[in-house]
């Protein structure tokens, strides 16, 4: 559709579309990537195996280092940036959050919810 | 000869002879039926000729209008299907007063299942997913959709998924479990037959098909527009589009995932959905429904589009409150992510919970609301006329309020647990998915029809159809309320209460009116097609349109437009028209330019071909077929990721010959009323 370039003003682009950058500083973006998600991955094992940290924080540093593992791959792989290219992007993002965070803490709720009002048969029996 | 039955058992899985469902006279005979019929079709299409037509013109074709045409004429097929299934319940039902009626209890409950899975999945949605491809390109002003082939393999994965349950009525048994199979009844112990491994195969196949029709709408709607085509110049179709495949990328993989949980209990004993260790059934329900709601979303927001077309034409005004209408929408596709919960409130959440998901569900009824008045508003003051497209919109906003007030409701806990898997639910949903959905869908063909065909619809007929529809409508499911109200509850295959059998009648003199309905548009079709010449659209603009769509030649040539049109405000069509009237001359001699557009590519097919015999093979537990299909399905993505040429260039003369007729046609019109 090469006919198609009556695009709006400001267009954007697509994940993993590339824009005059040379080989090298792509190469560069992601190895250092790839670094970060190494180190990140390799921190997440050692975290989960260490007496070293305080027990009770260990798995709010996984969900820590999860984060940021996303953050990493967000940035460095799929080329999401603040850029006034990225409007669609960044926003189609924005919406994969809240539905992910709508479902999930909803279902997290609901479900909560279910278990405290209707308990397994030998809970009740046990609370008579 | 045990070695001889590991052999049968590893060819051909848990297929045999018991299959076929020798000792049922009355899915045989249907399926026997339609058989004969196919065969009569495809060989009348070998016989005459037509196949390398139909082969290199609509199989293999990427053209979003022919795939748009392609996903209506599944949906109008499968909307017979899903309607002889109505009938019979409708019959059972008025019949089965202290008797068993005529319809044993297995093959009823398969019948209810069937229908509901039909009618939502491959007739509302292929409906407005068909519309919404061959309108939003138009409307857009470009020249085909972002992804031209991945569109024919959305479209060919949604018919696998119509044909493996089509498939399910002579070689074994569809679900009996409802419409969305919820566990345990659909687990293994309780469904131990392939009735819902048909429809979790077939739902899971073209549950691709739809997420890849969805992914490809939203990138044609941000990426694809015409010069000037921004946001807020685009036609409310275009918006709720936006809006609706937004809903699909977003719900459908909960779908997915939910059915592969389902399928691995079944298939490889797992514990998601099971009473015993550690699975939850209620976990089910909240994940169906999460991507329940939202569907239902996916199916009414094209409507709601539509209507906003269809309103604003034939009132002769722009659409009131376009702006409020944007947020509207908007404002829907994120609250219908809010609302799961009233799907079971009587599941045992407690009181917090079912009040937030109460308030949540009556809140989406304002932006609902507003675009009801909006929709007032455009028609007061305005020239309307009363053609078909419109009454079925008028029809709409008169039986979608009565539907939307149930819903309300239905939405506070205390009544929905009096009312809860009543006669008076059915009777809500139908109100609003045919009132909706379906009068939308109704409205969109009459309206669109023209520009797909190049000549119109007969009013008479088109007409009578609204009317026996629209009445039929209400006498099938009022009566439906009462019922509920007095205590019927829903999928009874027979019942012994005198009370409820003279609005199970009632109901069923309805289904015959509405059949009449579905006739009477039987007949449009083919007067229709046998007056085309006097029906004949020479102008590409029948209604005195407003959008872009109009624009261009009924049917368009397949690169849509000579030119990729300039907009320069809302309606823009319209703003062209007054324009060229105002100067009373268009554009003389333009130059044209060489167009380039996607080669056809018969991926979509091959892939669906491989798609169906794997299905197949996954519920009959054939396991090398499962590889077979699997690999033929890779192996054609790989061919087609290699290929070499994948668009081809439509010389600057033809472009110019074609455009020229149309040209000369729309020049006679402009001088025409420019003189009335």
């Amino acid at each position: 559709m090469s006919d198609q370039t009556h695009m709006p003003a400001g267009h954007d682009l697509a994940p993993g579309d590339e824009e005059q950058h040379s080989v090298g500083a792509r190469i560069l973006g992601y190895v250092v990537g790839l670094v970060l998600a190494l180190l990140l991955t390799a921190t997440s094992f050692f975290i989960a195996g260490t007496d070293l940290v305080w027990q009770p924080s260990i798995p709010v540093a996984l969900i820590v280092l999860a984060i940021a593992q996303m953050g990493v791959h967000l940035v460095f792989f799929l080329h999401i940036t603040t850029g006034p290219d990225n409007t669609n992007n960044v926003l189609a993002l924005a919406f994969g959050l809240m539905v992910v965070f709508l479902v999930v803490g909803g279902t997290v709720w609901i479900m909560a919810n279910l278990n405290a009002n209707m308990p397994p048969m030998d809970q009740i029996m046990r609370m008579q | 000869m045990p070695a001889a039955l590991t052999v049968e058992a590893t060819m051909l899985g848990k297929l045999d002879w018991s299959a076929i469902p020798f000792d049922q006279p009355i899915p045989l005979i249907a399926g026997a039926v339609v058989l004969v019929a196919i065969l009569a079709v495809l060989i009348w299409v070998v016989v005459k000729g037509h196949l390398p037509y139909l082969w290199h013109e609509w199989i293999t074709s990427v053209d979003h209008k022919r795939i748009g045409v392609m996903y209506i004429l599944l949906a109008s097929v499968m909307l017979l299907r899903g309607g002889s299934d109505a009938i019979m319940m409708r019959i059972q039902q008025a019949i089965a007063y202290q008797s068993q009626g005529y319809l044993p209890p297995e093959h009823y409950n398969q019948i209810f299942s069937a229908h509901g899975t039909i009618m939502i999945f491959f007739v509302a949605m292929p409906f407005v997913i068909g519309l919404m491809n061959l309108i939003v390109p138009l409307q857009l002003g470009v020249r085909d959709v972002a992804f031209p082939t991945l569109n024919s393999v959305g479209f060919w994965l949604t018919a696998t998924g119509a044909l493996l349950v089509n498939l399910s009525l002579v070689i074994g048994e569809f679900a009996r479990t409802g419409w969305l199979a919820f566990p345990p009844l659909s687990g293994l112990s309780y469904s131990p037959g392939v009735g819902v491994d048909y429809y979790a195969w077939s739902l899971q196949i073209s549950g691709v098909g739809t997420l890849v029709a969805g992914i490809n709408l939203v990138t044609t709607v941000l990426k694809l527009r015409t010069k000037g085509m921004n946001y807020l110049r685009m036609p409310m179709f275009c918006w709720t589009t936006l809006a609706s495949n937004l809903l699909i990328v977003a719900a459908f993989p909960i779908l997915t995932a939910t059915l592969a949980m389902l399928l691995l209990d079944r298939y490889l004993g797992f514990h998601f959905f099971t009473n015993e260790a550690g699975g939850n059934v209620m976990m089910f329900m909240n994940l169906i429904w999460a991507w329940g709601h939202p569907e239902v979303y996916i199916l009414v927001l094209p409507a709601f589009g539509i209507f906003s077309e269809v309103v604003s034409t034939f009132s002769g005004k722009a659409l009131f409150g376009y702006r409020s209408m944007v947020l509207a929408t908007m404002a829907i596709c994120v609250v219908s992510f809010m609302v799961w919960l009233h799907h079971f409130f009587t599941m045992g959440a407690g009181p917090n919970v079912n009040a937030i998901f109460g308030i949540a569900s009556m809140i989406i009824a304002i932006p609902t609301g507003v675009k009801i008045y909006n929709w007032l508003f455009t028609m007061y003051g305005g020239r309307i006329r009363f053609a078909t497209p419109m009454l079925w919109s008028i029809g709409f906003m008169v039986t979608f309020i009565i539907g939307g007030l149930t819903g309300v409701l239905l939405a506070v806990p205390p009544a929905d647990f009096m009312l809860h898997n009543s006669m008076f639910l059915v009777a809500h949903f139908h109100n609003v998915i045919i009132g909706g959905v379906l009068f939308g869908a109704f409205a969109g063909y009459e309206y669109w029809f023209p520009k797909a065909f190049g000549f119109r619809l007969d009013e008479r007929w088109g007409k009578a159809g609204f009317w026996f529809t629209f009445l039929g409508f209400f006498i099938t499911f009022i009566p439906l309320y009462v019922a509920g109200m007095l205590g019927m509850t829903r999928r009874m295959q027979h019942y012994d209460v005198a009370a409820w059998r003279p609005w199970m009648i009632v109901a069923a003199v309805g289904m015959a009116v509405l059949t009449i309905g579905v006739i009477c548009q039987i007949v449009q079709l083919v007067v229709s097609i046998r007056n085309r010449e006097t029906l004949r659209d020479r102008t590409g603009d029948p209604w005195d349109g407003r959008s872009l769509e109009w624009a261009t030649s009924s049917p368009p040539p397949v690169f849509n437009f000579a030119f990729n049109p300039d907009v320069r405000g809302e309606d823009a069509y319209w703003d062209m028209k007054v324009q060229a009237q105002q100067q009373s001359l268009e554009r003389d001699g333009p130059e044209y330019r060489d167009i380039e557009m996607p080669r056809n590519s018969p991926t979509g097919f091959v892939c669906a071909f491989f798609a169906t015999i794997m299905g197949f093979a996954l519920i009959w537990h054939i396991w090398w077929m499962v590889i077979l299909g699997g690999l033929g399905a890779w192996a054609t993505f790989v061919v087609f990721a290699w290929r070499d040429h994948d668009e081809y260039v439509i010389p600057a003369e033809e472009v110019a010959a074609i455009d020229r007729v149309n040209l000369e046609e729309r020049r006679s019109l402009v001088s025409m009323a420019g003189t009335a």
